[in-house]
């Protein structure tokens, strides 16, 4: 597979803070690769150098072959870019905003190219409203169809979905998933744990600027040991105890549910069996398999919510 | 080059649509050239308005009063003869007011000295054009009486070939004011708020280069003030009847203008942190060099010191280029003038174009 994206021990540090410490990545061609991570954990650092928008402190990064810090104008040429903080412009119409983007790329956009693309952001309806007068998610919808103006064959997404209403992020995965299948490569940042699972080949998760773990999101479940869970659900502190008391390790989570992590697919008879024969007063008991987000849980010792992490 | 005019086209569009800067390039000027054009083509407008108490009834003192109204800069009124004339200023709170004593008449018929009062706030600019009326009034009545002629006397002469009026010297002045408003003031508050909002972020993703990016803000802002040149001047052609003449050497003096201008406001714009102060500084620039740099009204009218405060003004040599150009018709020094403004604009575009950072650190 060809490699799209590739980083090695990068580094950007602003006095004694290392916004990104050692970062080495690679993504290749036609996946869609995600950096995981709360806010402040160094993902748009990262990939604004990548985007040729900062220059990293050392270390070595390349897009499409070229040197991101030497070639970044052979590069923009070829990629699209939706940055975190995007705006619209006030006073323009998505449909001015597209054909005056594509003239930027040396590209003409027609009146059917650019509403074709406001389709596939599911725009068309408000193609001719000025951007001032946009929703937040609009105004994102805006931005990722001025991304794909230039026809990229990579495309930077830097938390694209943050604001969006749950149909509308949807609506966006559908979007990617597609793009992956026509073989563009996508790179993005989120917070959202949920996002990454569904829709990335390979995960990284950024924590204080370093990539603690990285790799297939069923890999990252499998390899912390969290492939199903058992939920006790309403169990309590006495539930607890009574497991424990039979020596099956489990955990108390938000003071209401026993949680049972079973690692090992073949032990999870037995622990049924064992739990089973217990007399406990529950509301439910289901099994949940792993996520993300144990693994997020356990890796970083916290839960995120929007980006911040529930200490 | 097609990025450029795409630059220049949606930009162009923003521009106009925020009605701000089109007002400031358009209606401003003409508001202005409406206002003073009304307050001074009129001569007799600017006349002083003077009561005057003449207790005395013979003839001599109403010729007095008929050559007082015939310098057309008295506008005579009369405080009946039975008030207290104190009373009445105090009452009436006059700032000025003539008092003619009852013996005014017999005394100059007896060759004795007569004397008149003139009562006002000597702090107000009208007790001082008042006061010179009189003198002068007072001066050629004493001439009459002698009987002898006048031994000097004062003639106008104006030293430009035709007879140009105020609004002659102001309209070239609006127009370099524009300018200045429209490429500094408008500069300076774009590239705050480009990079409040992250548009020199996003302009950097593009293939679009800084440099490119500058050219178009000038491109478009020496096409919107040279449009205003020919809304203003034709305002004041149709209104004032202006003396005035568009040339391509006002053209040029109009681009360079805004070259030097638009530099100066990303230069401003590159330093300002944000939208809110961007209008203060930009004022705190823009509305001193207005008044000491000659738009409103000659230089050589303020002290010393301001006159060489002046001459490091770029907004001066605009102006008096302007007026070389469109007025005087002196081309020798609309050339110092267009020199001066091209040296200094590139220099500010060469600063501009460094200091300006698209890129986060």
């Amino acid at each position: 597979m060809d490699t799209v994206i590739d980083t090695q021990n990068l580094v950007k540090q602003y006095g004694d803070l290392f916004a990104v410490d050692g970062f080495t990545f690679d993504v290749g061609k036609g996946t869609v690769a995600s950096l995981l991570g709360p806010n402040g954990a160094g993902k748009t650092t990262t990939v604004e150098i990548l985007e040729g928008l900062r220059r990293p402190t050392s270390g070595r990064a390349s897009v499409l072959g070229f040197d991101v810090m030497r070639d970044y104008v052979k590069i923009r040429r070829r990629v699209g870019i939706l940055p975190q903080d995007f705006e619209p412009f006030d006073r323009l119409t998505p449909m001015e905003a597209l054909a005056y983007w594509g003239r930027l790329f040396n590209r003409r956009v027609t009146r059917e190219d650019a509403k074709a693309l406001l389709d596939s952001v599911s725009l068309s309806e408000r193609g001719k409203v000025q951007g001032i007068r946009l929703s937040g998610g609009e105004k994102r919808k805006v931005g990722i169809a001025m991304s794909l103006v230039g026809e990229p064959e990579l495309l930077f997404l830097d938390e694209p979905t943050t604001g969006l209403d749950p149909k509308a992020r949807r609506d966006l995965w559908r979007l990617i998933r597609g793009m992956r299948e026509a073989g563009r490569t996508v790179f993005l940042t989120t917070h959202y744990l949920e996002e990454a699972e569904q829709l990335a080949d390979d995960v990284g998760i950024m924590h204080h600027g370093k990539l603690i773990v990285r790799g297939r999101p069923e890999d990252l479940v499998a390899r912390s040991g969290l492939v199903t869970t058992i939920v006790l659900a309403g169990a309590g502190e006495a539930g607890l105890r009574e497991v424990a008391r039979r020596g099956i390790r489990a955990e108390l989570h938000d003071g209401r549910d026993v949680l049972v992590r079973v690692a090992d697919p073949a032990e999870m008879r037995s622990v049924l069996a064992k739990l089973s024969s217990i007399e406990l007063d529950l509301k439910d008991m289901y099994t949940r398999r792993g996520t993300l987000e144990d693994v997020f849980l356990k890796l970083v010792g916290a839960k995120m919510d929007e980006g911040v992490l529930q200490e | 080059m097609n990025r450029i005019l795409a630059d220049v086209q949606a930009f162009g569009k923003q521009f106009l649509r925020s009605k701000i800067g089109a007002f400031f390039t358009f209606v401003f000027p003409i508001l202005l050239i409406l206002l003073f054009g009304a307050l001074y083509s009129n001569p007799g407008s600017t006349s002083v308005s003077l009561p005057v108490q003449n207790l005395d009834g013979t003839p001599v003192s109403q010729t007095f009063l008929d050559m007082l109204n015939r310098t057309n800069l008295t506008k005579i009124t009369m405080i009946p003869a039975g008030e207290d004339i104190q009373a009445y200023i105090k009452a009436h709170s006059l700032t000025l007011a003539l008092y003619i004593p009852a013996d005014f008449g017999q005394k100059i018929a007896s060759n004795q000295t007569a004397s008149v009062t003139l009562y006002g706030d000597t702090s107000q600019t009208t007790y001082g054009v008042a006061q010179g009326v009189l003198n002068a009034v007072i001066e050629q009545m004493n001439s009459y009486v002698r009987g002898s002629p006048p031994v000097v006397v004062m003639s106008s002469q104006s030293v430009v070939s035709s007879q140009f009026t105020f609004m002659d010297y102001f309209v070239p002045g609006i127009v370099a004011m524009t300018v200045m408003i429209t490429a500094m003031y408008t500069m300076t508050s774009v590239c705050a708020e480009y990079r409040t909002r992250r548009y020199f972020k996003l302009l950097a993703t593009t293939t679009l280069s800084k440099p490119e990016w500058l050219v178009s803000k000038i491109l478009f802002y020496g096409v919107m003030t040279t449009l205003s040149l020919l809304v203003t001047v034709g305002v004041g052609i149709a209104l004032w009847h202006v003396h005035v003449v568009i040339d391509p050497l006002s053209i040029v003096f109009i681009l360079v203008g805004t070259f030097l201008f638009t530099s100066l406001g990303m230069l401003l714009g590159s330093a300002i942190k944000d939208p809110e102060s961007s209008a203060a500084v930009a004022n705190a620039i823009g509305f001193p060099m207005m008044f000491l740099s000659g738009t409103f009204w000659p230089i050589t009218m303020m002290p010393d010191y301001i006159q060489a405060l002046a001459q490091v003004l770029p907004l001066t040599y605009l102006n008096d280029g302007l007026r070389q150009a469109m007025v005087y018709g002196n081309m020798s020094l609309a050339a110092v003038d267009l020199g001066v403004l091209a040296v200094a604009g590139v220099a500010v575009f060469l600063i501009a174009a460094r200091v300006m950072s698209w890129k986060e650190r």
